[in-house]
């Protein structure tokens, strides 16, 4: 295992300096750094020519050049070496531009890419459960069409239309009534097709949904909810309570009665929480939340191992998951109080969602304002990244349960008795997640490199808007940096994807 | 856990199916695999369920517990122990399948999970079915493994399926199937993908499991000598219906349908070939008659052999490795090879899988290389062949392929296919080469409009007829047919295996015939040579290795191979038994 | 032991078409080559027939508006005249017929409107969309080319070549399509949208050779390249002969989506300023320019941006319906239209053909009697031992 390790190690080193190689030298080769100093018209236009062509080595033949870059970045992985990525065309020194750059570009992506691959994954493997149903039709064109656009456009449309629309429609938060029996319908299609089952199962599923999401309209539009949204102490209990069920069903279906149990207790102890947490913790910021999420789990895990019975490692996951829902729950609703002071601080003016940069300059207020803030502005941006690769995830975790769901074993399983949720959870999904999980992987790696439109679109200045302005400058150096980080993440992400393949499929491992 | 098995009611059927009709919905029609079939299942009892393929025997059974997918149409009734399995709802159904009929698949490579242990999968039908902890559920596992046999049942109760051989495998897929005790095996194929010897020795366990547990058994096979092994009753499918029921010995004995006569006819049986019957089971128990004829048919061949001139085939000490590839090592696959092939001459090569008859096969006419010893073939030595040696070897060798859907290139027309030895060596083209082609159509019995044709549209039997005329073209003098019928049907194979036989007599071409299936072998083979982990364990003349097996693992395989008659498949298992035994006993 | 050849054993000739089990019987001495039933599954695949329809319309439209080099275009202005604006620069297309109380069907002066300084707007367009055509197809084939040779060679002789081949293809694959296009794009610039095109092709292989290297890597097995190496087949005619046409199917699906990822290549890079420059157009490069002026004049942003997802989604129709036509897969069973088969139709399921009427349930069990394939001794088993060794 060991040498295996080592051995892709080597490999992919010698491969990054190929790589940089070829970059570097089409780089120059693309444009020359002196190109608008030849262009300009300043009195000491040859002094600046002689100093930048110090600065940059321009006078060394290209390979030369490369080798002291190379030596410089080798540097970097180092322990205890320096670091020295080479100056920008303004003599400053690119590791100090690409720590902040990374940190803003990072937390784009992550957002982005989790919430894709969870999607994604989900949603296709609903469709093919599903599979020729009418929503799974539906899916599979959406995801189809959104595969086609191009980022871009998907971003600029965003921004056109979501910023604008959102932030008037917020200035008058009422839905009217044809959007609300409208969104309603719809909901209740939506929610018959996912749950299926036959037809008095659906009809009633039907009513329902379209009932709640009416009421819920209507109850949104009538008090201005939006303006000063929270959950309150009707609310929010509901949600937890009601998320934990959710997490029941999913893991032990609905016969399970330790299962019951447990989360009945989880969600009163999360409901506790709740209460006991609410007015002390919009003053505990970070920590809280922190120390909310552990306290639950704790306690989720706890009364799983109490309660379980003969199935205590069950008890205890939808322990964990409820009490984890549940307190996501509670910190969810405290956002929503937060909202209304966001909204109403004065640099943001009554325009909450945003469409430039990563923050808003100058902006006064506590941990949850400011992260409030953050979320604003990534908001946009971060759709706009995943909506594109969440399509393809959309397929690929399809194609890859259609496939599994043909295997002999899926039938064995059926043979053997076993209720179809657990054909599905336990057997098609576990081995469906091995194509997956491979291709998912391998795919992270790129998504990086799409940040450079989007960051181009909102104005992020992360690492897409270091490689743009460095590129059209002719400058290597901080090129050569975007390069390298994306390369490393690529390179990592697919070592992490085959490392994951062999952890998921025993056949693989025995190396 | 050992519930007690409840008896199906004293004087009805375990297992009624009435009026049972399968559909499948194709292009917007609904096509029939199943129709209207009627039959029954007694207590304790094993019923088998023969057809060929599209027969609808697998189809049907699985309809039993509802297995088919969803574009399939059942009507019909089917009772289990008096109730109606037919309109169940999903959780009734749920708790029939498993606990009350359990199914036994063909394959277990596919059919069991690979990402799970092969015990956490049988624990997880205990406790499906019965409300058990984990620690218990794990105790009745491993008791279930050791009732199947397996040697070391901790070990492989902590494996998954893919560190396991295939017998082993299937003994725990066995041993999952019983688990919850059902009233009745459904077994699909049970042992078709299993070597002979592995087949015999799961074909015991089932015996004595059903004498254990007196469960029923619905067995469904193709394979007459598995019948014979196994069954009581028995019922003939083809093409969707029923053409024959009785009881195995009585239809055996007296089949009265033609499609029943046909398929016994044409089952190859060990020791019969040519009108000469060889009693192999008297063979196994060293019979003194047996003994003389062995040695009286090894001075006939040795005769034989001495009048032919020079070999067109002979290893000497060859070896054949499979090079390092990446991180592969090189695996030995044939390990010291010595033997000729005369002109004119069959010989049968013979082995389970890992033998490396394949190898051989394939080393004989270049494909692979020679690491160690000599091989010579057509007059010239390939022991460090180079490409133009080995083409001058292809003009006298020919080969016929295993798969017949993938040893013709499914974009060229069949006549190109056929056609291209000879394009290519020069011998003929255009017109003549057309009339050639036409030529070897006629011989191996296809019309010669096939010419044009596509390989998908041509059934697998006439495609291997295609593979033959194709090796054939050159007119060689050897004949390499590396497993050429295991793929087809049985009644398929025999005319096949019928058409060979015609043509080497006419052609009279030397033939290495390789083949997994003894039965199939000796029905054509002057000699046999018999093969075991890489090494030649036996050879020498039909007459002589059949009557007078030497080797242990000879004799184990000879022993193994079913016939289809009930009466003379319980000598040779008592033989068998006793020959295991002696074996055990040598051991110790 | 003789046994009787019996005629009626033999089951009748085997389905003319492959369209899964029903077999109807068709007197041909003429066969029906896979290329064929391939075409005819196409053809049954409504979507992709409109897109190729369509396409062909929209592509000829635009280029027909344009002309090509020296041959004028049928539309009146070009895309680089600078006019006086009309209509206050608003597009003057309009579709309601006079009958319905509109202004009648008419392209008017300005179908498209115009843009900040007066250029005809449909004239742009249509030559961005002639562009993004013409270079989505060139880095297409190019880069299949490049793709299938790389992956060819790569799969079918293996061993060192192969190795070397694909850590080449790795050091490409590291560094994302869209960065080598930017730095590609900034070199190319100038030098106008066909060499932009080939550049770009030598930069996009690298899925393409991907697949058809496994493809390569499985088609080599099999027996009947085996057969033609015993024939006498020389590794030129293995290669072109037996291998390639059988990897057609893989090669032609995947070059369709490779066009289609081409046209989104061509136009993100445009839109970041690194495509097709100025004085040409790019439909990119149209939204990037306009995209401040989203407000107060839409149809400046509008127009491009629907025909760059039109023509991607055409072409990705077209992608989805080759590949069904390559590898079909089941389609929908709508039970209640499903109909008893007619007495006069003939059904034989032929033996070793995979037939849609299983054996196994669900499974193509229908090949015969469904032995293992011989084990590629070596091949599979880890420890050495196959299966059905002493279990």
């Amino acid at each position: 295992m060991l040498s295996y390790v080592l051995r892709r190690i080597g490999v992919s080193i010698l491969i990054l300096i190929a790589a940089s190689l070829l970059m570097y030298v089409l780089v120059a080769w693309a444009r020359d750094p002196l190109q608008d100093l030849y262009a300009s018209s300043s009195p000491n236009k040859d002094n600046l020519i002689a100093q930048r062509i110090q600065w940059l080595n321009l006078d060394q033949p290209v390979l030369l050049r490369w080798l002291n870059w190379l030596g410089g970045a080798v540097q970097c992985v180092i322990p205890g070496g320096g670091c020295d990525l080479g100056v920008t065309i303004t003599n400053q020194p690119v590791t100090i531009l690409l720590g902040r750059a990374i940190g803003a570009t990072l937390q784009l992506v992550t957002a982005a890419t989790v919430l894709a691959i969870v999607l994604g994954v989900t949603i296709g493997i609903v469709s093919a459960l599903r599979q020729y149903s009418a929503i799974d039709y539906t899916f599979t064109f959406a995801s189809f069409f959104l595969y086609s656009l191009p980022s871009f456009l998907m971003g600029v449309l965003l921004k056109v239309f979501i910023a604008l629309g959102f932030n008037d429609f917020l200035a008058d938060p009422t839905i009217t009534w044809p959007w609300i029996i409208a969104l309603s319908l719809i909901s209740g299609l939506f929610w018959q097709a996912i749950l299926g089952g036959g037809r008095n199962k659906r009809l009633v599923v039907f009513a329902a949904s379209l009932l709640t999401t009416c009421v819920m309209l209507w109850g949104i539009s009538a008090t201005h909810w939006l303006l000063d949204p929270s959950l309150g102490p009707i609310l929010a209990p509901l949600l937890i309570a009601g998320v934990g069920a959710g997490m029941v069903v999913l893991v032990a279906g609905t016969h399970s009665k330790t299962a019951w149990r447990t989360g009945a207790v989880v969600a009163a102890v999360v409901i506790v929480l709740y209460f006991v947490s609410l007015p002390f913790l919009r003053g505990w910021g970070l920590a809280g939340i922190i120390g909310l999420f552990v306290v639950g789990i704790a306690a989720g895990i706890a009364a799983g191992l109490l309660l379980g019975q003969h199935d205590k490692g069950q008890a205890a996951r939808i322990g964990a998951l409820a009490a984890a829902l549940g307190v996501a729950v509670i910190v969810l609703d405290q956002y929503m109080r937060t909202w209304n002071s966001y909204v109403t601080n004065p640099r943001i003016n009554g325009r909450p969602i945003a469409t430039v940069g990563s923050a808003t300059p100058t902006l006064k207020g506590d941990f949850w304002i400011h992260s409030t803030d953050t979320f604003t502005h990534l908001l946009l941006p971060t759709i706009s990244l995943m909506l594109i690769s969440f399509a393809g995830y959309t397929r690929y975790a399809r194609g890859g349960m259609l496939e599994v769901l043909n295997q002999d074993y899926i039938r064995t399983a059926r043979a053997k008795g076993l209720p179809e949720r657990t054909v599905v959870v336990r057997h098609a999904f576990r081995n469906s997640l091995i194509p997956i999980t491979t291709i998912v992987a391998a795919d992270v790696g790129g998504l990086i490199g799409g940040a450079i439109i989007t960051e181009r679109i909102f104005a992020f200045s992360g690492m897409g808007a270091l490689f743009n302005s460095g590129l059209q400058a002719g400058d290597p150096n901080p090129v050569m940096a975007y390069f390298i980080v994306i390369a490393i993440f690529a390179i990592t992400f697919n070592f992490l994807a085959d490392l994951a393949y062999s952890a998921l499929d025993p056949r693989v491992r025995a190396k | 856990m050992s519930a007690a098995h409840e008896r199906s009611e004293a004087g009805g059927p375990l297992l009624q199916v009435n009026d049972l009709s399968v559909d499948f919905a194709v292009d917007g029609f609904w096509v029939p695999a199943a129709k209207k079939l009627n039959y029954e299942v007694q207590g304790g009892k094993a019923l088998a369920i023969v057809g060929e393929s599209g027969s609808g025997k697998s189809a049907s059974s699985m309809a039993i517990l509802d297995l088919l997918p969803s574009n399939a149409r059942i009507r019909g009734s089917v009772k289990l122990a008096g109730r109606e399995l037919r309109g169940l709802r999903p959780d009734e159904m749920r708790k029939v399948r498993g606990a009350d009929i359990a199914v036994i698949f063909q394959e277990p490579m596919t059919a069991l999970n690979p990402v799970y242990t092969v015990g956490f999968q049988i624990i997880e039908t205990l406790r499906t079915h019965f409300g058990i902890t984990p620690s218990a559920a794990r105790e009745r596992a491993l008791e279930l493994l050791e009732m199947v046999e397996l040697p070391d049942p901790l070990k492989a109760f902590n494996s998954y399926p893919h560190q396991l051989s295939g017998g082993q495998r299937q003994r725990a897929m066995i041993a999952q199937s019983i688990s919850c005790d059902p009233k009745l095996l459904i077994a699909d194929e049970p042992t078709t993908a299993l070597d002979v010897t592995v087949q015999a020795e799961i074909l015991d366990l089932m015996r004595d499991l059903r004498h254990r547990l007196n469960s029923a058994i619905l067995l469904i096979t193709h394979d007459m000598g598995v019948v014979a092994d196994l069954a009581d009753d028995i019922v003939v499918m083809r093409q969707g219906e029923i053409v024959e029921r009785g009881t195995v010995a009585g239809v055996f004995a007296n089949p009265t349908h033609p499609y029943t006569q046909q398929l016994l006819g044409a089952v190859p049986r060990i020791g019969v070939s040519d009108g000469e019957k060889i009693d192999t089971t008297a063979g196994l128990l060293a019979d003194t008659t047996a003994i003389e004829l062995a040695a009286r048919a090894a001075a006939e061949d040795e005769a034989r052999r001495a009048t032919l001139g020079d070999p067109v085939l002979a290893f000497e000490q060859v070896a054949i490795e499979y090079p390092k590839r990446g991180r592969v090592p090189a695996f030995r696959a044939v390990d010291d090879a010595n033997f000729a092939i005369y002109p004119g001459e069959v010989v049968g090569l013979v082995g389970e899988s890992g033998s490396g008859k394949t190898t051989v096969g394939r080393a004989a006419i270049g494909l692979i290389p020679i690491a160690e010893g000599t091989a010579r073939v057509v007059g010239h030595d390939i022991s460090h062949a180079n490409r133009q040696l080995l083409r001058k070897v292809h003009k006298d060798v020919g080969i016929v392929f295993q798969d017949p859907s993938s040893s013709l290139n499914p974009r060229l027309p069949i006549g190109q296919s056929i056609g291209e030895p000879m394009l290519l060596s020069g011998v003929a083209k255009g017109r003549a080469l057309d009339a050639r082609v036409e030529e070897l159509l006629d011989a191996v019995e296809l019309p010669r409009a096939y010419r044009n044709r596509y390989p998908h549209e041509l059934s697998g039997g006439q495609k291997q007829r295609v593979g033959i005329a194709r090796a054939l073209s050159l007119k060689p003098k050897l004949l390499i047919a590396d497993e050429p019928t295991s793929a087809l049907d049985v009644s398929v194979q025999a005319t096949v295996l019928e058409l060979m036989r015609r043509l080497q007599a006419e052609m009279g071409f030397a033939c290495l015939f390789i083949s997994h299936d003894l039965a199939v072998v000796d029905t054509l083979s002057d000699r046999i040579i018999v093969m075991q982990h890489g090494k030649i364990v036996e050879q020498g003349a039909t007459g002589q290795l059949l009557r007078n097996p030497q080797d242990p693992y000879t004799q184990r395989l000879i022993a193994a191979v079913p016939v289809p008659d009930p009466a003379e498949q319980r000598l040779r298992r008592e033989a068998r038994h006793a020959l295991l035994a002696a074996d055990k006993a040598a051991e110790q | 032991m003789t046994i009787p050849l019996d005629p009626d054993f033999e089951p009748p000739a085997a389905p003319a078409s492959e369209d899964d089990g029903v077999a109807v019987e068709k007197a041909g001495a003429q066969g029906i080559s896979q290329g064929r039933l391939i075409l005819r599954r196409f053809l049954k695949h409504k979507p992709a027939l409109i897109s190729i329809v369509l396409l062909v319309l929209i592509i000829g439209l635009a280029v027909s508006a344009t002309g090509i080099g020296s041959i004028p275009g049928w539309w009146k202005w070009n895309y680089t005249q600078l006019l006086d604006p009309y209509n206050n620069g608003k597009p003057t297309l309009s579709l309601v017929p006079k009958w319905l109380g509109g202004e009648g069907i008419m392209l008017g002066e300005h179908p498209f409107g115009q843009n900040g300084v007066g250029k005809d707007y449909f004239a742009m367009v249509m030559r961005g969309t002639m562009n993004s055509a013409y270079i989505m197809f060139i880095i297409g084939f190019i880069a299949a080319f490049i793709g299938v040779v790389i992956g060819a060679i790569s799969g079918y002789y293996r061993g060192w070549v192969d190795a070397v081949l694909m850590r080449i293809t790795d050091v490409v694959i590291v560094i994302p399509v869209i960065v080598l296009g930017a730095v590609v794009g900034v070199a190319a610039g100038g030098l106008g949208p066909l060499f932009l095109a080939v550049l770009l092709g030598f930069v996009a292989w690298t899925g393409v050779a991907r697949l058809v290297r496994a493809e390569f890597l499985s088609l080599r097995e099999r027996e009947f390249v085996e057969a033609a190496r015993v024939a006498g087949a020389s590794d030129a005619r293995i290669i072109f002969k037996h291998i390639l046409p059988n990897a057609m199917g893989v090669v032609i699906v995947a070059t369709t989506l490779l066009i289609a990822a081409a046209i989104i290549l061509e136009t993100s890079l445009s839109f970041l300023g690194y495509g097709v420059q100025s004085p040409d157009v790019s439909l990119g490069k149209l939204i990037s320019d306009n995209e401040a002026a989203f407000a107060t004049k839409p149809w400046l942003f509008w127009w491009p941006a629907v025909f760059i997802v039109v023509l991607s989604l055409l072409v990705n129709f077209i992608g989805d319906g080759l590949r069904d036509a390559f590898d079909p897969r089941q389609k929908r069973v709508r039970i209640k239209k499903v109909k008893e088969l007619p007495a006069d139709l003939v059904v034989g399921s032929s033996i070793g053909t995979r037939a849609a009427v299983p054996e196994g349930a669900g499974r193509g069990g229908g090949s015969a009697v469904g032995r293992r394939q011989r084990p590629m001794d070596g091949e599979n088993d880890e420890n050495g031992d196959n299966d059905g060794s002493q279990a």
